[in-house]
């Protein structure tokens, strides 16, 4: 790590700022040095003020695809990291089904089940463009419906209902309150749409995977619903969370401490399950241990046992590997840049709320 | 919401609602990389509470704007984030071959 | 009977061509390389046997054999006035599962039943002859139906009996669900396994005062009685609450006719330790100037309790000699000699015990118990029962001919009254109390309502044995482990507290034997050479290297050979030719070879080893996983047999073939474990590792792996229980036991696989209180769902209108129409 104040250091304090030891027995230096003065007698600052905070803060992409990322994150305290990966996984809203109107279910499994399971099929609907539900009135604006009507045959195979059978909606509910009062009146039902989401978005509002299994119909059973999805957020229930789950991990360090060679190289490279190690030909038959892909550590510490006087295994405390993965609404990249707006929002809100 | 001295604005406890960890640890990093911070620290009275206590005593400072400075420093933090995220994103997906563009479906 | 060939059937006989060759010293100590995987055993034996094999057994031995013994016993009626009136009772049978509806019969299914809250019974129908009218005129009538009995599901009786699963599954039945239970007005109760001290057999013991007594509980058809033998201040006297003084031996022994003391020793034996412990009470005798049989009788006389009608006692005690005393010991044209042996035996082993006290009998000890199963208890309820509807029938028909009316009533008409045997059995298992006066039985708590809390809690239930002693006492020898229950009674399930202890379970792999015929058996003793005792003199009796045989309890006659004797009859046994849970124990303490072929024995199978050689063989498992070779042709092939717990003394078993066990020759080994993890009972079985266990621990899970939430049946949402908790996502256990396969447990899951991890939570997590993650309960972990019951009459009133049952009717505001409806 550079230091821009000048003076640094000793070798051995500046380990036990920047890395985590993992011992045979037990990790050490863990908890860091939270206060920015706590080397100040040394005349070394440590403090991290914005600026140096933003010369110092950098991102690496190594994996991108639709459903997830992975990315380092460089020069940013595990507060920080891990404000935004719970965040992610709270607080980003998506949207998902919340209310079931059962019309009909002769199936075996409980509607209260049923309708459990609807609420965990992810959406492919952009929760940016809706609103969240206010005086439970549903409107174009913040809620989306399904229709679900399935019946399997008498005498026919059991049938399968899978999520690509439920069936979007755009003008609303078509389920009818109880009947009205007079002939006369228009047919309440249960949302009152101004307008057709027809024109929401560009794609449908349907489900994000069409091969989830609903439920199972034996002959003469059936289903006919109706589900109704509004955005919230993952803490209120895991459904509305965005992610499967999104994750960091400190970057492993492997050091070998002394020259491994010959045979005691080789039952190292033998003794990692994920292949850290390789050995490198020196000529002449002889063979040196050299640590080739320490990011594949799982910190099994194989390697240091019986005795850790020759492998040393660290973490690096201000780089974050980050991995996302998206249930589907949003792709990942999308849902940590929402991660991090919500913060700042996070933060603005306090500062109004003390001025 | 505050609780401090009318005396001693030095000191004081931040009540938040609403809040959690996520804010609260992440405020209590960066006051502690303020100078003018002597201590500071959080903690949820209780899980099924939903808020979260912050204490903050200056070196002389009022609590509040070195508060209200930390959390603007984090704004600042969580913006310079989101554009090297952004520049990064867009950089990787430049890096990418054209067949492999199939990130972001919502664009095409 | 297989053929000869087929059978190795001698354990003796060496040349045989299937045993193997005659061992060398090399061969012995060189390690069985190659040890069979004898596992697969385990699934035949369940398969054929099913998981409450013992209790359908005990059922249906009752209805296909007990229950014509009992109408044999009992067949014929006659009126007192005219004993041309009569009935007799020619066959009886129980018909199908049916119930009356209007002069229909309609047959019934067991699911039918728990939802309509019937009784799941069949008819139990005879074949009467009768006679009409003075004239005498004789009639036959087949198919007579004189009451209904429950059925316990899975008998032969019940429909469901062979029956594949598309088919249980068209009745509306749990494959999984293994029977052996009764469905009583719509609820399912379980007659428990009762445990108690075997009937007919010496035991030698110390009452509470530190005495020694020789005490017998005699059962037979007609009478039950206990008689003691104790020894108080080194003279020996018979007990018996006929009398209201104890006497003395001596007496007794004279009184039946035994009149010289020289007799008296000769029969109890002539060793001088005998004589001398005998002494006093010879000389006791003497004092009280008794010298024959008739003044031993008068003396007795005067000491008779209850003198009965006109208080006439003379003679009373020679009747109650005959008929109490030691009862079960047959006393044919006034030959008091079988029991004068018997009492010689008794006071013998009682002599023997003084002088050795290793000799004592161990009343804890699991082969002197005895397990009644359902079909025992239902058919002394039966036979109750059905001499009652006899004897009302005959005091109807004295009544009717004293009154001398002009049609006279006939008995076929009489036995009609069929709600005695009806409402007599479905009383009593509905509410458990077995109150026969009789057979002086009164117990409470016989059957319970079967608990379907998870599937293994019915399991449980249905290997529950109780004991018939009060559980308050803080008495520990009954309630410690037993080394008896060694792969029989399971040593981890019993309850905590009270009932600790006295409450066992069976193990995987136990039977209990239901009784079987002894003449055949009595006959093939004394062709093997059995010296029948009636030829013998008392001093013959006890001839040094000569065994005594009793069989059941009763002194068959002696044998000079008797290890001889023993291995031909368990060859007779290996080859099939008596029935496999006929027991062989040769007593070397007390001189004797038991044979026992009664019921309630508890028994395993084991895998027979010759010279510690087991006799299955790779090529027999590979028969058996090819489909064809069944765990009965095992049994009749001789390589696997029954043995009880008094048998198991006789043996060596071994753990494992291939593992040698210190200080054990390999050539003593009798008998090979088929899996040591049967030792465990079905509960005890889902415990994974439990030798990694504290032994406390295993009992705990014991109890507790009964209240795991998860699928009770394949038909739980069929059923009406009062309440029911399902869990919506029950999983098969990550580490899955072989018990578990076994019982299916895998199919019918309990409970959630969970990641745990330890760690505190500034205290919310003290002692055993868990935090949870909450995106795991909203995602579905531990998703339950609780039915309950509930019951409403609909009535119909005529004219097309009845009551209907529907959802509250709201208006458009959802708002309730009808006041007197509420959610």
């Amino acid at each position: 790590m550079e230091n821009p104040g000048g003076s640094s250091l000793p070798a051995f304090l500046e380990l036990q700022r920047t890395r985590v030891l993992c011992k045979a027995d037990a990790p050490t230096h863990t908890e860091g040095f939270q206060y920015s003065g706590a080397f100040a007698a040394m005349g070394v600052d440590t403090s991290v003020s914005v600026e140096k905070f933003c010369s110092n803060f950098k991102i690496e992409i190594n994996r991108l695809t639709e459903e997830d990322m992975e990315f380092d994150m460089i020069g940013v305290d595990a507060s920080i990291a891990n404000a935004f990966r719970r965040i992610l996984i709270s607080e980003v809203p998506t949207m998902a089904i919340e209310k079931v109107f059962m019309v009909d279910n002769t199936s075996v499994i409980a509607d209260e089940v049923l309708s459990h399971r609807l609420g965990l099929i992810p959406l492919d609907a952009d929760p940016r463009l809706f609103e969240y539900i206010s005086d439970d009135v549903p409107n174009e604006r913040n809620t989306i419906v399904y229709k679900l009507h399935v019946s399997c045959e008498k005498g026919s195979q059991r049938l399968t209902v899978k999520s690509g059978q439920l069936e979007w909606l755009p003008e609303g509910s078509q389920l009818t309150m109880a009947s009205p009062a007079q002939s006369g009146d228009n047919q309440r039902t249960y949302t009152s749409f101004g307008q057709s989401q027809q024109n929401t978005s560009e794609r449908p509002l349907g489900v994000k995977y069409k091969d989830i299994t609903i439920a199972r119909l034996g002959p003469g059973q059936a289903i006919e619903l109706e589900a109704h999805a509004v955005k919230g957020v993952g803490k209120v229930h895991a459904k509305w969370s965005p992610v499967a789950t999104a994750w960091y991990r400190m970057l492993p360090e492997v050091v070998l401490l002394k020259e491994i060679k010959d045979g005691d190289a080789e039952e190292l490279v033998k003794k990692c399950p994920v292949n850290v190690f390789d050995i490198e030909d020196l000529g002449n038959g002889k063979k040196r241990a050299v640590v080739a892909k320490p990011r594949a550590c799982t910190l099994c510490r194989e390697c240091v046992r019986p005795t850790d006087d020759q492998v040393e295994l660290r973490r690096v405390r201000d780089h974050f590997i980050f991995t996302i993965e998206s249930t589907g609404a949003l792709p990942p990249e999308v849902l940590f840049t929402e991660a991090v707006k919500i913060l700042e929002e996070k933060c603005e809100r306090v500062i109004s709320e003390l001025s | 919401m505050e609780h401090g001295s009318l005396t001693d604005s030095s000191a004081s406890t931040f009540s938040i609602m609403e809040e959690d960890h996520t804010l609260a640890n992440s405020v209590r990093f960066v006051l502690n990389q303020d100078p003018r911070v002597a201590f500071c620290g959080y903690s949820i009275p209780h899980p099924a509470d939903n808020k979260v206590n912050i204490r903050v005593q200056t070196t002389g400072d009022p609590a509040k704007d070195v508060m209200k400075d930390a959390l603007q420093d984090l704004m600042v933090m969580g913006q310079h984030v989101r554009g090297t995220f952004d520049k990064a994103v867009a950089d990787f997906k430049s890096k990418m071959p054209a067949e492999q563009m199939d990130v972001d479906v919502n664009q095409q | 009977m297989p053929p000869a060939t087929s059978a190795p059937d001698a354990p003796v006989a060496e040349g045989d061509a299937e045993a193997p060759p005659v061992p060398t010293y090399r061969s012995l100590a060189a390690p069985v390389s190659n040890p069979v995987d004898k596992f697969a055993l385990l699934p035949a034996f369940l398969k054929v046997r099913g998981l409450v094999k013992e209790h359908i057994d005990s059922f249906n031995y009752f209805i296909t054999k007990g229950i014509k013994n009992i109408v044999r016993a009992n067949n014929r009626i006659e009126a007192r006035s005219d004993p041309g009136i009569y009935l007799e009772y020619k066959n009886i049978y129980i018909g199908e599962p049916s119930v009356q509806v209007d002069f229909r019969v309609e047959t019934i299914t067991p699911h039918f039943c728990r939802l309509t809250d019937r009784t799941y019974s069949a008819p139990v129908i005879v074949d009467v002859e009768y006679t009409v009218g003075k004239t005498h005129t004789q009639h036959r009538k087949p198919s007579f139906t004189i009451g209904y009995m429950p059925i316990m599901l899975r008998s032969y009786a019940c429909v469901l009996n062979g029956k594949d699963e598309a088919e249980l599954a068209r009745y509306g039945e749990c494959p999984l669900d293994p029977g052996g239970y009764f469905i009583v007005k719509g609820a399912e109760k379980v007659i428990l396994i009762q445990e108690q001290l075997s009937k007919n057999r010496i035991i030698i013991d110390t009452d509470n005062k530190g005495r020694v007594i020789a005490s017998v509980t005699s059962s037979t058809h007609e009478v039950k009685s206990k008689t003691v033998i104790c020894m108080e201040k080194e003279k020996i006297y018979l007990q018996l609450n006929q009398f209201t003084k104890a006497i003395p031996i001596i007496v007794v022994m004279k009184a039946m006719g035994i009149e010289t003391d020289q007799e008296v020793v000769q029969m109890v034996g002539r060793d001088p330790r005998y004589a001398d412990l005998l002494y006093l009470s010879i000389q006791e005798c003497a004092t009280e100037r008794i010298y024959t049989q008739q003044q031993a009788l008068q003396y007795m006389d005067d000491k008779v309790t209850y003198a009965g009608a006109g208080n006439i006692k003379d003679g009373r005690s020679k009747l109650i000699l005959r008929d109490v005393f030691i009862a079960h010991v047959p006393v044919n044209n006034g030959n008091f000699q079988p029991k004068c042996i018997y009492t010689a035996v008794m006071l013998r082993r009682m002599l023997d015990a003084i002088l050795n006290s290793d000799t004592f009998d161990d009343k804890d000890y699991v082969g002197n118990k005895r397990l009644e199963l359902s079909g025992q208890l239902v058919s002394l309820l039966f036979e109750d029962l059905f001499k009652t509807m006899n004897t009302y029938a005959v005091d109807r028909m004295n009544k009717n001919s004293d009154m001398a009316r002009s049609s006279p009533l006939d008995f076929s008409q009489l036995i009609m009254q069929q709600d005695v045997i009806t409402s007599g059995l479905e009383r009593a298992i509905s509410t458990g109390n077995w109150d026969i006066k009789r057979f002086k039985m009164h117990r409470k708590g016989v059957s319970q309502v079967l608990s379907r809390l998870s599937y293994m809690a019915s399991l449980g239930y249905m290997t529950r044995i109780t004991p018939q002693f009060e559980k308050t006492r803080k008495t520990s020898g009954p309630r410690a482990l037993q080394p008896s229950q060694w792969g029989m009674l399971c040593p981890c399930d019993t309850p905590e507290g009270e009932a600790c202890g006295l409450t066992k379970n069976l193990a995987l792999m136990t039977h209990v034997t239901t009784d079987q015929e002894e003449g055949p058996l009595r006959n093939l003793c004394f062709s093997l050479g059995v010296e029948d005792l009636s030829l013998l003199s008392g001093e013959e009796i006890h001839a040094p290297g000569s065994f005594l045989v009793m069989f059941n309890g009763l002194i068959l006659g002696k044998h000079r050979q008797p290890q001889k004797f023993a291995n031909n009859m368990r060859t007779f046994r290996r080859s099939g030719k008596i029935g496999e849970f006929v027991s062989v124990f040769v007593n070397e303490k007390q001189h004797c070879i038991h044979i026992a072929s009664d019921g309630g024995r508890v028994c395993r199978p084991l895998i027979i080893a010759d010279k510690g050689r087991a006799r299955v063989k790779e090529h027999h498992m590979k028969e058996l996983r090819d489909g064809i070779r069944s765990f009965d042709d095992f049994l009749r092939d001789g390589l696997i047999e029954y043995l009880d717990v008094n048998e198991e003394n006789n043996a060596l078993i071994a753990l494992y073939e291939h593992v040698d066990q210190d200080g054990v020759q390999r050539s003593s080994i009798t008998h090979i474990e088929i899996e040591p993890m049967t030792l465990l009972g079905v509960v005890a079985g889902l415990i994974p590792y439990p030798h990694h266990n504290q032994s406390p621990r295993n009992t705990y899970q014991c109890a507790m792996g009964k209240q795991a939430m998860g699928n009770i049946a394949y038909n739980q949402l069929f059923r009406a229980d009062s309440l029911l908790y399902l869990l919506v996502y029950a999983q098969r256990p990550l580490l899955t036991t072989k018990t578990i396969e076994l019982v299916g447990y895998d199919k019918l899951g309990a409970g959630q696989n969970a990641t745990v991890a330890v760690m505190s939570y500034s205290g919310y997590d003290i002692e055993d209180a868990i935090v949870m993650n909450k995106s795991s309960l909203d995602r579905g972990f531990g998703r339950c769902i609780a039915m309950k019951k509930y019951t409403v009459t609909s009535e119909k009133y005529g004219d097309g209108i009845s009551d209907r049952i529907a959802k509250p009717q709201r208006n458009k505001d959802g708002v309730l129409i009808k006041q007197n409806m509420r959610v």
